[in-house]
């Protein structure tokens, strides 16, 4: 009946804190609700389950092929590991599509749900976050395919290390999570963001080792430049992941700091800035 | 009781013009510096657009108490919307604060948040879940929800196929079952048909009486009047009056209706389809020669005006009006058809050049009682196939002159109409009651 519990004092609607972190906690009450939008979009993706899973399998199967061919017939070799091409490029692949998904979902999340955000309150957030969970959940399905590949190549796993890909994992979603916070809002305010969007990740897509991998180029940049690649979390997230996995070559300790510090700026700075863009988002949308 | 909402000297201002169309980042980097220096301040110029903002709302200050149905009234452009919007957290306010007490539930327009590809049932548990119901709430209540909505058979359907009223009945069934301790509907109900709204009409009683809080934008000033127990008046972004339902109403038709009882449309506001465009509507007394006016003698004839322009050829217009009192009950229905008319229409089925015609309806005197009447206006192909409607769209107040009272002077505060009828009363022979009964073996 009537809702007795809550507490009978009104409340002010607030902007919650600079930095944006209320938002967290907010999210977190709101988790059903951010679930339900997980459900929905997965729903709608998977209304015909064999042809969305397969969609997800072929996708990261299809460019390990494409670029295992590619190099084939160029006669080079995209890694300088002794380890076996196509588990490599996989783990690639699947950590790219992660990030590609789940930019190109999020950056239109708030605005393809306008009718909805002009109508009603909900923590905005919620959109762009349910996409990545969707980016999430092909990340899983697809990561499927890396036994069977780890098999037929006959790839010898570092067992004694293979748990880091979990925290790794997270810091790749983690840091997935800061740019889409920047990007839908972004786009929601300024459609430009979008037009922009497929060529950034073109081009990101080789300036991180996702078809290659990071020893093969580390002789030919300077040691500068060897940083700066690699304060990119998302070729260090790569190269940590092949490290743990199979044993290649791990990443700097330089990069390493360098790149959890720029995903610590990103998410931090991404919360406040949704945090602002929140507030004109009706008006602006 | 407790307050339940507080608006605390709000002021809301939106861009004005094509800045604030989806910009470009370049550009915005620019603006935004600029914008950093001018912090906006609430002048008190008239003018509602300064600087390039436009001023929807300014220095509101409102208190709102638990158990309350407030009305809000004003026109086109008087910042109604913008003020439920605030209320319901989708935008925030410019300068001051606003503070709600418990959940919020809010049905702003169709369909709120309702997603084409999924079914009716999916859709309930979203949008209950966007209202902040969690899924064991929602699973208690569906089949209540289901049943008030009357969509049963179409659950497994996806809502892309659902006709607008279904859609809109879904949605206010979720809104209001949601138990919100504020609920805020904007103009919803008039796409319900009538025994729907009926309904909602019910339900928003019963939440009042749960001691929740109810705002309501409606143009239906009868529904205002009947359900509210304060209105508020908004004018150009600012709170004008505030006090019981009948004495702002009251004051919102003189003021932009006007004292001289016509509504009248400029050529780009004026409804219209493509077949028809209504150009005015008046209330007169006496005859149609007299000038219009909105408060009528009880032992005059009434009559209504419907100037309208004909934009097809061979079109014919039925024209009907439908009259409630001030509690929004409907007392009377009636048509240009012959079947219904006391007099000739010559226009009436025939089909018509483009042009512009009127039709007349006369009431008789002494047939309303003493009070306000609204009136609403259809214009359609025949009797029942309505193109055009414009519900509420005159009020006028009849006055009781003392013509019908000269033997009683109690109050006729009550019944919706007072005719004078026909009596006759007359000796019976006394063998009446005997033949009655002898009749009866």
């Amino acid at each position: 009946m009537a809702i007795v519990g809550e507490k009978q004092t009104i409340r002010y609607y607030g902007a919650g804190d600079v930095f944006g972190l209320s938002q967290v906690a907010e999210i977190w009450r709101s988790r059903e609700l951010l679930f339900s939008f997980f459900q929905r979009d997965l729903l709608i993706r998977y209304r015909q389950v064999i042809v969305g899973v397969l969609w997800v399998l072929l996708q990261p199967l299809i460019g390990t092929l494409i670029f295992m061919s590619l190099f084939f017939l160029l006669g080079t070799k995209a890694g300088a590991s002794n380890v076996a091409y196509p588990p490599v490029i996989l783990v690639g692949m699947l950590c790219w599509q992660l990030v590609a998904n789940s930019f190109r979902d999020a950056t239109g999340a708030l605005v393809n749900y306008r009718h909805v955000v002009t109508k009603i309150y909900f923590p905005r957030l919620l959109l762009p976050l349910a996409s990545l969970m969707c980016a999430v959940f092909d990340f899983l399905v697809g990561s499927l395919l890396v036994l069977p590949t780890v098999l037929l190549t006959s790839t010898t796993i570092v067992w004694s290390t293979a748990w880091i890909v979990l925290p790794i994992s997270l810091w790749l979603v983690l840091f997935c999570a800061g740019c889409i916070a920047w990007l839908s809002s972004l786009n929601a305010h300024y459609r430009d963001v979008g037009y922009a969007l497929p060529f950034v990740l073109q081009i990101g897509m080789f300036v991180s080792p996702v078809v290659y991998d990071f020893e093969r180029i580390k002789d030919s940049l300077s040691p500068n430049l060897h940083y700066l690649y690699e304060a990119n979390p998302i070729a260090t997230c790569i190269t940590a992941m092949r490290w743990s996995l199979f044993g290649t070559q791990p990443p700097s300790l330089p990069g390493l700091i360098l790149a959890l510090s720029l995903t610590a700026i990103i998410v931090f700075s991404g919360l406040a800035w949704f945090r602002h863009a929140d507030q004109q988002l009706a008006d602006r949308i | 009781m407790p307050l339940a909402v507080h608006l605390d000297h709000v002021s809301k201002r939106f861009r004005l013009g094509s800045q604030q169309e989806y910009g470009r980042l370049t550009e915005a980097v620019a603006r935004q510096l600029l914008r950093w220096f001018r912090q906006p301040t609430p002048s008190a110029t008239n003018s509602r657009m300064r600087d390039g903002w436009f001023w929807a709302l300014e220095n509101i200050d409102l208190s709102i108490e638990s158990g309350q149905i407030v009305g809000i009234v004003g026109r086109n452009g008087a910042g109604k919307s913008t003020l439920l919007k605030l209320l319901a957290r989708i935008i925030t306010p410019t300068q001051g604060r606003v503070g709600v007490l418990g959940r919020v539930g809010s049905l702003l327009e169709v369909g709120t948040g309702f997603h084409p590809e999924l079914t009716g049932r999916e859709n309930v548990f979203l949008n209950g879940a966007i209202l902040g119901m969690s899924r064991r709430e929602i699973r208690t209540r569906f089949d209540e929800i289901v049943a008030f909505a009357e969509v049963n058979e179409f659950l497994d359907t996806p809502v892309k196929h659902y006709s607008s009223g279904m859609a809109v009945r879904l949605a206010f069934s979720v809104a209001a079952h949601l138990e919100p301790d504020v609920l805020i509907i904007d103009e919803v109900l008039a796409v319900g048909d009538q025994a729907f709204q009926q309904k909602c009409m019910g339900k928003a009683e019963e939440l009042r009486t749960q001691g929740r809080t109810v705002l309501l934008v409606s143009h239906n000033l009868a529904s205002v009047a009947n359900l509210c127990n304060r209105a508020i008046l908004l004018q150009n972004g600012q709170l004008v009056d505030d006090g019981p339902p009948p004495q702002i109403i009251d004051r919102y038709l003189r003021e932009s209706i006007g004292v001289e009882g016509i509504k009248k449309w400029s050529l780009e506001e004026s409804p219209a389809t493509d077949r028809y465009r209504l150009h005015s509507i008046s209330v007169h007394s006496h005859s149609t020669q007299d000038p219009p006016r909105c408060d009528v003698d009880i032992d005059r004839d009434i009559l209504i005006r419907i100037a309208y322009e004909i934009l097809k050829p061979n079109s014919s217009a039925t024209v009907a009006i439908r009259i409630r009192d001030d509690s929004a009950s409907n007392i009377l229905w009636s048509t240009n058809a012959h079947s219904m008319n006391l007099g000739t229409d010559d226009c009436y089925a025939q089909s018509l050049k483009p042009g512009l015609y009127q039709t007349t309806c006369r009431f008789p005197a002494n047939f309303f009682n003493d009070r306000r009447y609204f009136a609403s206006v259809s214009i359609g192909l025949a009797p029942g196939i309505v193109e055009l409607h414009e519900e509420s769209v005159i009020s006028f107040h009849v006055h009781d002159t003392g013509a019908m009272r000269k033997e009683y002077s109690g109050s006729w505060q009550g019944p919706s109409i007072r005719p004078r009828l026909e009596w006759r009363s007359a000796p019976l022979p006394t063998n009446d009651f005997d033949s009655e009964g002898s009749a009866q073996p």
